[in-house]
């Protein structure tokens, strides 16, 4: 009797998860053990023994501190960019009728998927050094060039092409949760347009704007096709960790740890970004019901 | 308290004319009631007055002082929104204290008043939670308060009670009269509810298809309507359609002058309550199709013997006079002529 | 009653000002007035322009002067459509997207299925699988992968059968979203219970009125992935290197070379791009709806 009822349970067991197990089998093999492996190839040595060196001695080099303060410094830029541009244009969108609205959010859309290597060439046609906005720029007697593709604003502004956009996608829905009611009440309250911001509208949003601001200057920190494209082969551009990363696997950098380690470093702020996003939304709805 | 002047007021919305040509006097310290079915204009005609849809025709004076195309920030209006509209990140004493912080008041000043309506309204006890810690009834009363706070010389309400359930509907309705009344601010109610704008109003403004039907007080309206459709909208009527002879028309046994009807046949209004019961031998033979307990009366559905055929009539009897009375018995009954309402036929639109 | 009243006509409010002339126009605004028009109206430039000089550049045959080139030719669209090369990488790109949005469709909806009807304890992995390519840069996931697989299967490395899986893992957030929400509109409880006291099997229930009613959110999911597919880089690079060129592999190796035809490779992007946009236009597209109702309750 216990037999069998041990073996209906696990089959209930089996069942009870039957069309999930697929799913959960190729997604856990294909994310969970690269981060495992990463965490245990960064403390680990070449034969297996546990060791803390790998980290001490990346970080001791100056190219990778300067990298991980590039890192953050370009993602906390571009991250507040997109929230100074993108914020007023999501708020903007979020108010257009439906077919126009519906145009633009493809437009955006477009944008952000646009942002691999592929944006990485287009980049160079327009403002490269013959690219199309230099050259109109020259005519118009703007002396002035647009900034070299491996410097600080060079990245940046190849970096907010796709994540403007994409702070606008991810803070459409906190748009549709500001009522026009609430404007209609507050001018029949005698407030200015100013006011109503200041008192209602900033503080209901602030905290859906901000983690998505966390979640920009995430994504910044990670991403990879752009600037390996812009800078990949030029070791004294500006340093970044992905980029740092890929010439280490394709490069000629002393001691191969170097990349589980910056890996294991992205994979940290990326949690606490997380757990910090986690927070911050649910405060953000504890006045929405 | 401002009266407020409506002159000839229009608007458009594409190629759909919501308001034509509207106008409207108003009394300081007057509560009217706009009542309508939906699409009638009338709560196109209040933002009007709020300012947030300007009229593209017509003018709207506050006190003389032409406000047509004042911003809505700078009217002495308070208004008070169907789905309340409470500020979601401000208390119920930060929102009722709102409209003041705005207009920079100090303070204390501001301190004191928002005290004096939070007693008003009856919300002392919660007035340091936000609004979806409240119930709907609670949530109303401080969109109230809050439109009160700046003493307001208009004082407009769209659909207040719509969103409350039947209970706290009937206790809010009561406490927003009372307190207009305590107050003397000119006010508007936009309701869809006849029995709530009869209750609350000092006069009632029925509208439709963005024309006003008729202005009366209450007692009036239900009365004495002046046409056909305000006659089917306000109270239960029996509306019947019978033919005129010699302008007159005949019904239960008595004729009555059609003077304004010019058609062959007639819209006849009859309120259920002046159906009389007569003795047997009297008035006309009914038979009871059906009765319904509505708690004080009793409405019976009957089917009347009448001289051109069978007729029916409801009827409502205090419920202690007919416990007897079954379906399938007989009664007779019987009409006062002055209590029948006659107008040409096809001036009904279905309210 | 007002709710809806306010909604449908917020957007033909007429203007403050009794001018008339101007009315019709400041109608056709967005709310925000001029300045709301421009910034719009600036962002899509600023999205348009890069797209615009890369398919010039594919249709020119000098441009280094002027802002615009100095003549068009599809030359280089022929070229590029006749070299080897450029056909084989193209392909491949499609045929991996096009597995990668089949084979997480297979996956996905089974999943999310069962976890709204069967099992909600589903529900926490899979969220916490699909935050993963998210939270943790693709190209970490695309370092570790290489680690792992060259301890276990090393022979797999280079070929697009680690690929593919890989593909699939880090596309599969957006699917499992889209199909998500597209259930949970649609009600896949109710219907599950309906179709069952109407005798009806897994089987039946599953093609015949479970599908039909996510269809739209199942297409989305699809299109995502294969997006997410298309532009993938890291994972390529990374895991299979030159031994299978992909479209964004074969951008970035001609935008290194010395001696590259960049218009070949404008034609190569331009033709990214459309399909981008045609994904693009999609997805918004069986979403219509649903940006809709949300502004409608709100």
């Amino acid at each position: 009797m216990p037999r069998s009822s041990l073996r209906a349970r696990l089959v209930g067991l089996l069942a009870d998860w039957s069309l999930a197990l697929p799913l959960i089998a190729v997604a856990g093999v294909m994310l969970v053990t690269p981060m495992l492996a990463m965490i245990v190839a960064s403390v680990t040595t070449d034969d297996g023994t546990f060791t803390l060196d790998n980290w001490t001695k990346t970080y001791r080099a100056l190219s990778a501190q300067r990298a991980v303060l590039n890192t953050l410094g370009l993602a906390a830029t571009v991250a507040t960019i997109a929230l100074v541009v993108g914020a007023p244009l999501s708020w903007v969108v979020s108010r257009l009728t439906r077919l126009n609205r519906a145009m633009h959010i493809g437009i955006l859309n477009v944008a952000t998927n646009f942002s691999g290597i592929g944006l990485g060439f287009a980049y160079v046609a327009t403002l490269g050094a013959f690219g199309m906005v230099t050259l109109l720029m020259r005519r118009v007697g703007l002396e002035a060039s647009p900034p070299p593709q491996a410097s600080f604003w060079g990245l940046v502004m190849a970096y907010e092409y796709s994540n403007v956009p994409l702070f606008v996608l991810l803070s459409l829905p906190a748009m549709s949760l500001l009522r026009d009611e609430w404007w209609e009440a507050a001018q029949t309250a005698a407030a200015t347009r100013l006011q109503f911001w200041r008192h209602i509208g900033w503080p209901i949003l602030r905290p859906f704007l901000l983690a998505d601001w966390l979640l920009i200057f995430t994504w910044s920190a990670g991403m990879y096709g752009v600037p390996v494209a812009l800078e990949g082969d030029r070791p004294a551009a500006f340093r970044l960790v992905t980029v740092e990363m890929y010439r280490s696997l394709f490069g000629s950098l002393f001691g191969e740890r170097r990349m589980p380690v910056f890996a294991v470093s992205l994979m940290a702020l990326a949690i606490l970004s997380l757990l910090a996003y986690r927070g911050i939304t649910r405060s953000g709805n504890r006045w929405l019901t | 308290m401002s009266t407020i002047a409506i002159q000839n007021v229009s608007k458009r919305f594409g190629d759909k004319l919501a308001l034509d040509g509207v106008s409207l006097d108003v009394k300081s310290g007057e509560m009217i009631a706009l009542l309508g079915s939906s699409g009638c204009g009338k709560t196109t005609l209040l933002r009007a007055i709020a300012g947030l849809t300007p009229p593209n025709d017509g003018r709207i004076l506050f006190d003389d002082r032409d406000v047509t195309h004042l911003p809505t920030r700078r009217r002495p209006i308070g208004m008070v929104f169907q789905g309340y509209s409470l500020f979601p990140n401000m208390t119920v004493r930060q929102n009722i204290a709102f409209p003041l912080k705005v207009r920079g008041q100090d303070a204390r000043a501001i301190g004191r008043r928002v005290d004096e309506l939070l007693a008003l309204i009856g919300l002392a006890a919660h007035a340091d939670h936000h609004p979806n810690q409240l119930s709907g009834g609670q949530q109303q009363r401080t969109a109230l308060a809050r439109a009160l706070a700046p003493d307001p010389a208009v004082l407009l309400l769209d659909e207040p009670l719509s969103a409350l359930d039947a209970v706290v509907r009937l206790h809010l309705r009561d406490e927003i009269r009372r307190i207009q009344q305590a107050i003397r601010t000119t006010a508007l109610l936009v309701t869809h509810d006849q029995s709530e704008a009869l209750a609350v109003a000092d006069r009632v403004v029925v509208m439709r298809a963005g024309r006003i039907e008729q202005v009366a007080a209450p007692n009036v309206l239900y009365d004495k309507p002046t046409s056909g459709f305000s006659a089917g909208f306000i109270g239960q009527r029996n509306a019947l359609d019978l033919p005129v002879l010699d302008g007159r028309v005949r019904l239960c046994g008595t004729s009555v002058p059609a003077p304004a009807v010019d058609t062959a046949r007639a819209l006849v209004f009859l309120r259920p309550e002046d159906v009389h019961r007569m003795d047997a031998g009297a008035g006309r033979r009914a038979r009871v199709e059906a009765r319904i307990f509505e708690g004080r009366t009793t409405r019976f559905y009957l089917k009347v013997e009448d001289e051109e055929g069978a007729l029916d009539l409801k009827a409502d009897w205090p419920s202690r006079d007919v416990e007897g009375l079954a379906t399938g018995d007989t009664v007779h009954v019987g009409i006062d002529p002055r209590d029948v309402h006659v107008f040409p036929a096809a001036t009904r639109a279905t309210p | 009653m007002a709710d809806l009243t306010s909604q449908a006509f917020a957007a033909v409010e007429a203007p403050l000002a009794p001018s008339r002339r101007l009315g019709r126009w400041r109608a056709a605004m967005p709310r925000g007035g001029l300045f709301a028009a421009l910034l719009l109206a600036a962002a899509v430039l600023y999205i348009l322009v890069p797209m615009l000089a890369v398919l010039l550049y594919s249709v020119a045959t000098r441009w280094t002067a002027n802002i615009l080139p100095d003549g068009y030719t599809l030359a280089h669209w022929a070229d590029g459509f006749a070299d080897a090369r450029f056909r084989t990488v193209l392909g491949r790109s499609l045929g991996l997207a096009v597995a990668t949005a089949v084979l997480d469709i297979l996956l996905v909806a089974p999943a999310c299925y069962w976890q709204r009807v069967r099992n909600p304890r589903i529900r926490p992995i899979l969220e916490l699988l699909a935050a993963i390519p998210f939270a943790v840069p693709i190209a970490v996931i695309a370092f570790g992968l290489l680690q792992v697989s060259g301890q276990i299967v090393p022979a797999l490395q280079g070929t697009p059968w680690l690929l593919l899986p890989a593909h699939m893992a880090v596309a599969f957030s957006f699917v499992y979203w889209s199909i998500d929400a597209s259930m949970a509109a649609a009600g896949v409880v109710g219907l599950t219970e309906a179709a069952r006291t109407c005798g009806a099997g897994l089987g039946a229930t599953i093609f015949r009125v479970i599908v039909p009613n996510v269809g739209p959110g199942l297409a989305s999911g699809a299109i995502l992935a294969f997006g997410v597919s298309f532009n993938e880089i890291a994972l390529v690079q990374i895991l299979a290197g030159d031994r299978f060129e992909t479209v964004p592999l074969y951008t970035l190796n001609l935008l290194k070379s010395t001696d590259a035809d960049f218009n070949v490779l404008a034609v190569m992007t331009a033709v990214s791009f459309a399909i981008t946009l045609l994904l693009s236009a999609g997805v918004v597209f069986l979403n219509r709806s649903v940006v809709d109702k949300r502004r409608a309750k709100a």
